[in-house]
């Protein structure tokens, strides 16, 4: 598989060409999926995570199982790979990380092989362009030709390429802007998070994308400031409340981005015992940053 | 075995404290132990305990360095006690001088000890500043090092922003939220206007010049440093300049923040200490019985992610020691609510005095209000008199056993809200 550094080198490069076809529209969408082993996420990892996130000790008995961001995080050098071959239509560099689903269905323990796959589906119309799915799959490791059960974790990724149309589709509804006449709800926390959150998580995950290392390398992508990764809010989120031995899913949505050095109020609501919403926005500016909710089993 | 079937009184004696004083100002060169050594000094002059070898000495501070990791037995060690008197430190965030207080009553209670002092200090301009995780990390992976090139090898991942001293955070751990803007949602919730809350700071400021005009202070408090009073009383404040103030915490509430920094406390350096003994051993030695320490209970709230107000534990806590004792609200003689925030008082008055609260969230009959606002804070309270975190139980359990002295069986009732969601209330007896 290649690097994550390696496909951002690929993805800078691919840049200087177009995505287009000779008459101006984008290529369709191949659902050939990208797939590899993985011998699991390592103690080292596991203990990198709990040291960004703060939460309760992998103690190998109380706590062992992996933190949905963390099995997300052992796929996105797939996603990578597939959102930088020939046959993706989008441009890997520029595009908006708009929101993420997933399943968490069984516990994946520490340095439990797995195999995982990624695909890309559901290319479609935004507002401001057009928007597709990665799904990424994770699977216990089978016997030779066995048939795949179902997966252990299922996570939709969807993202936005700004400024691209389809051929013949008009600018979707999809995507309208939520966040209009946002007022917040009661906080119950405040994150204060410091000008290196964006390289701390990057040192965790391996996403180096240049927008969320300094000030200097977002600008040199046309964001004003270093902005923080929106699966960092994911797992700041999660960090405490999603169950170890999993069956829960959860969903955000991502809308202004944290600009890092900066504070983040959240709401987290308790509708009933099986759920949980949470809300993220910016104290002083109001607007809001992320939104979501946790199903429990 | 001598498992006791009945228990004793234990009786509060007296109390001393140094004058609190407002943060990097008067003590600002005084350590925790300076100022914890000296209110013990004060204590033992006042009543003769020069040699004597009490039962134990407990207490604590809740900023505290790591050096201190027995700052109350080295402060025992300072003083003319008899170096044969155990001490021990404890923590329980600003509940930490209620919760010494209240074990120390207990072991004198069941015969185990029959003297005890109780209390606590903290500074805050003498601050533990330490090294950020990851310089730590460092300098202990270098000195685990076997050789000086594995020693270089760690040393060699120091980065500049490692450097940066880490003063000790104002923020809840689990939220990120300071106390006052936790404070804040509550009163919001609860509806407390910034009228009632000046008017209660303004209270407090007053009956505290009041209480010192009338001397009620002399055979509480013994100088340090030169300062002989409270320094952050204003006795001639008003409502007038309280109304000019900003709100300091919820700005983010607009126009409905109400919480100022004369509504709040502010941070302040300070010790205090009381007296505790048997009867017999008051006796003994003949001295004062002020009050008894009849009962006290601890509380805590689920906080964080908002089911409940992060300073409401007493709410609960109250709810259940006065069922225990089959008392109301009614029967107490003084109300002494620690004055966190202005607004801590009136939300947890709020709750007792509201009907769907106590039943709903302290499964009472109904509501255990009202409380007699003529009975709070009588003689001033933190926002006056400040608040050195872990010294604020040893000032109020001083203050209210001298205001029960000469009143038998008259009662007093004490809460004592604390970080972390957590929160003592007690009951003394006058004699």
């Amino acid at each position: 598989m290649a690097s994550i550094l390696t496909s951002y080198r690929k993805a800078a490069l691919g840049a200087l060409t177009s995505k287009l076809t000779s008459n101006g529209s984008l290529r369709a969408l191949s659902s050939d999926p990208e797939e590899i082993s993985h011998p699991g996420a390592s103690a080292e990892q596991l203990e990198a995570y709990r040291t960004l996130f703060g939460g309760e000790a992998f103690d190998g008995v109380h706590r062992s199982r992996l933190p949905s961001v963390l099995v997300h995080i052992l796929g996105f050098p797939l996603q990578l790979q597939l959102m930088t071959r020939d046959d993706f239509p989008l441009q890997l560099m520029g595009l908006v990380h708009l929101s993420n689903q997933v399943e968490h269905r069984s516990p994946i323990a520490q340095d439990q092989p797995l195999r995982l796959r990624a695909h890309a589906e559901n290319l479609r119309p935004h507002r401001k362009g057009t928007q597709v799915d990665i799904v990424t799959e994770v699977f216990e490791v089978q016997a030779p030709g066995a048939a795949d059960e179902a997966p252990l974790w299922r996570g939709v990724s969807t993202y936005l390429s700004r400024g691209v149309f389809l051929a013949g589709k008009p600018g979707g509804s999809e995507g309208s802007r939520s966040g209009a006449g946002f007022t917040p709800p009661s906080k119950t926390a405040m994150w204060t998070l410091g000008a290196d959150e964006g390289r701390r998580y990057a040192a965790v995950s391996g996403d180096y994308n240049p927008i969320h290392l300094s000030g200097l390398s977002a600008k040199a992508l046309g964001m004003p400031k270093a902005i923080v990764h929106g699966m960092y809010t994911a797992a700041r989120v999660l960090e405490g409340r999603e169950p170890d031995a999993a069956g829960h899913s959860w969903s955000i949505s991502f809308e202004a981005p944290v600009t890092l050095p900066g504070k983040v109020a959240v709401a987290v609501e308790k509708p009933d015992e099986k759920m949980q919403t949470f809300t993220g926005w910016n104290p002083k500016k109001g607007r809001r940053h992320f939104s979501g909710e946790l199903h429990l089993p | 075995m001598s498992t006791p079937t009945t228990t004793r009184d234990a009786v509060i004696i007296g109390g001393n404290r140094i004058p609190f004083v407002r943060a990097h100002g008067a003590y600002a060169k005084a350590s925790n132990q300076d100022m914890l050594t000296s209110a013990l000094n004060g204590l033992i002059a006042r009543f003769g305990l020069q040699g004597e070898q009490l039962g134990t000495v407990a207490g604590g501070a809740v900023m505290k360095h790591s050096k201190n990791f027995n700052l109350v037995r080295e402060s025992v060690l300072g003083t003319p006690l008899d170096p044969k008197t155990p001490a021990y430190d404890v923590q329980m965030a600003c509940a930490t001088g209620m919760e010494a207080i209240g074990s120390l009553a207990n072991k004198i209670k069941l015969g185990q000890i029959d003297s005890a002092v109780g209390g606590g200090v903290d500074s805050i301009s003498d601050a533990p500043i330490v090294v950020t995780d990851e310089l730590r990390g460092i300098l202990m992976e270098a000195n685990r090092a076997k050789t000086a090139g594995q020693r270089l090898k760690a040393l060699a991942k120091i980065r500049p922003g490692h450097l940066v001293p880490q003063a000790p955070g104002v923020a809840e751990p689990r939220t990120g939220l300071s106390m006052g803007d936790h404070m804040a949602v509550t009163a919001h919730a609860w509806g407390i206007t910034r009228q009632e809350q000046d008017e209660l700071a303004l209270a407090s400021h007053k009956n505290l010049a009041a209480a010192y005009d009338a001397g009620f202070f002399d055979d509480l408090i013994t100088p340090f440093q030169g300062v002989a009073k409270d320094n952050n009383l204003r006795p001639d404040s008003s409502m007038e300049k309280l109304a000019k103030l900003k709100p300091s915490f919820g700005r983010d509430l607009g126009e409905e923040a109400t919480m100022t920094a004369a509504n709040s406390t502010p941070l302040t350096d300070g010790a205090a200490a009381v007296l505790l003994g048997s009867e017999e051993w008051a006796d003994a030695h003949d001295l004062p019985k002020l009050a008894n320490f009849v009962d006290y209970e601890e509380g805590a709230v689920d906080f964080v992610d908002g089911a409940e107000g992060l300073l409401m534990a007493p709410a609960y806590a109250a709810a259940r020691m006065l069922r225990r004792n089959n008392l109301t609200f009614e029967d107490f003689e003084f109300i002494e609510i620690h004055e966190a925030f202005a607004s801590t008082v009136l939300a947890q008055i709020k709750a007792w005095e509201d009907e769907d609260f106590c039943r709903n969230k302290l499964g009472l009959d109904g509501a255990m209000g009202p409380i007699d606002r003529s009975k709070l804070n009588v003689n001033g309270s933190s926002l006056a008199a400040g608040h050195p975190f872990a010294a604020t139980g040893g000032r109020i359990v001083g203050t209210l056993a001298k205001m029960l002295h000469g009143k038998p069986g008259k009662l007093g009732f004490i809460s004592v809200c604390a970080a972390g969601g957590q929160g003592i209330t007690a009951i003394i007896e006058g004699r």
